[in-house]
């Protein structure tokens, strides 16, 4: 088994928040996720006891002493928290109050901010940056138009998530780790990545119990961290996206690939192929050749592939320029 | 405060979570609760409703080999028959 080295909460947040997020674009998205991992850190300091602002808002006993953390950077932590700390000054403010102040950052801190942690990441082995599926779209491709995004090693991105699911959706305690990640992951907008339209029934049932039997769980999860117009625009691309997952959003993203240009990744192949596996080889290529970790995990006349994290079907189609061009057009698989 | 167990505190346990085994293993949540389901991971629970433990070391052993037997193209069927036929 891999050695396995521990993780700061908000190292593992950032993992998830940031896994396949454009990393050389400011995306609204990318930008609320900022200002939650920003949360993230503040609340890590609070769980390690360290959220005491002294003289000129340094905030005192950040990291405990005695207590090991593996990680090597800390940077992200001290950048946060030098942020936030110059506005606490004498006063001794409440966990609220530091959480609100951390997810109001200002964009060029945030920018700031993405760039220590993902470095951080990066030097751990836990984050890399490679070319953005719609790379691999043929438009895209011809025009060498370059889109980079962030991934997490597929391992390490299961562990964190699958503990975390099992943790929420059996029964049993709720540690305070998984109290924060619930409510970081509610207000970054990723709850419908890693739960099933089911299990997020049962998830609001269990912030629900969760709100008045556990301390910290009443405390943060009223707040609500990111401003309104990020609201409607996060809640529009998801509605976006939903409608695009439906069985008549597909045949429109079919006819109208700008309805959601990252999700209708088109790749030519040099011929029509009859036989499906050839197909599939010319996807592999294309994907191979940018970057991008490849298993088939369905064959036949519409595979089923996974690509890095997400899962897609590998559909022929054909669009027209000057010329008909052959090719596939990959597809988010729908959630059964 | 209860805090996460460190991976260090898990792996010098006897007992584990369903969900730390997820993280010890690399499995998803729901398959290990399948092969739960399906009586190939045992587990102890003294009462109703209380957490499921599993032996850790037994159990990491056995996941590892159903890895192993579904990349070798068996079937789940198959795989609990031979399972049944090791213990």
């Amino acid at each position: 088994m891999a050695e396995l080295k521990e993780l700061t909460l908000a190292q593992r947040f950032s993992m998830i928040a940031l896994n396949a997020q454009r990393s050389n674009m400011m995306t609204t998205v990318k930008k609320i996720s900022l200002r939650t991992i920003a949360a993230a850190v503040i609340l890590e300091v609070y769980l390690e006891d360290g959220l005491t602002a002294g003289a000129k808002g340094h905030i005192e006993g950040a990291v405990v002493p005695g207590k090991e953390i593996s990680t090597g950077d800390l940077a992200y932590r001290e950048l946060i928290l030098k942020a936030v700390g110059s506005k606490a000054r004498d006063r001794q403010p409440k966990l609220p109050w530091w959480l609100k102040k951390a997810s109001s950052l200002p964009k060029r801190t945030l920018a700031r901010f993405e760039l220590v942690m993902a470095k951080g990441l990066a030097d751990l082995g836990r984050m890399e940056e490679i070319p953005n599926l719609l790379g691999c779209d043929m438009f895209y491709e011809s025009a060498g138009v370059s889109i980079k995004e962030y991934r997490c090693p597929i391992d390490e991105y299961t562990r964190i998530t699958e503990g975390f699911r099992a943790e929420i959706l059996e029964e049993g305690p709720v540690s305070d780790d998984a109290v924060c990640l619930l409510w970081l992951l509610r207000e970054s907008g990723c709850l419908p990545d890693l739960f099933s339209r089911n299990e997020l029934d049962l998830v609001a049932t269990r912030i629900g119990e969760l709100d008045t039997s556990h301390s910290l769980a009443h405390m943060i999860f009223p707040i609500q961290i990111y401003r309104g117009w990020e609201i409607a625009v996060k809640d529009a691309l998801r509605i976006k996206r939903s409608f695009i997952r439906s069985t008549v959003g597909t045949g429109m993203l079919f006819l109208f690939p700008l309805l959601d240009r990252s999700q209708a990744v088109f790749i030519e192949t040099e011929a029509w192929f009859s036989n499906s596996k050839q197909r599939l080889e010319a996807v592999k290529n294309r994907l191979e050749a940018q970057g991008h970790v490849f298993t088939v995990l369905k064959e036949g006349e519409i595979p089923t592939i996974k690509i890095d994290n997400l899962v897609y079907e590998v559909v022929p189609h054909y669009v027209t320029v000057r010329v008909p061009i052959q090719g596939v057009r990959l597809l988010p698989k729908r959630p059964i | 405060m209860s805090r996460q167990r460190s991976m260090e505190a898990i792996e010098a346990s006897e007992f584990v979570t369903i969900g730390e085994l997820a993280r010890l293993t690399a499995t998803r949540y729901s398959t290990l609760k399948f092969y739960t389901e399906e009586g190939m991971l045992p587990f102890e629970q003294a009462e109703e409703n209380l957490t499921r433990r599993y032996r850790r070391v037994e159990t990491v052993e056995r996941i590892l080999r159903i890895k192993q037997l579904r990349s070798e193209g068996m079937s789940v069927p198959e795989i609990k028959a031979k399972l049944m036929e090791e213990s």
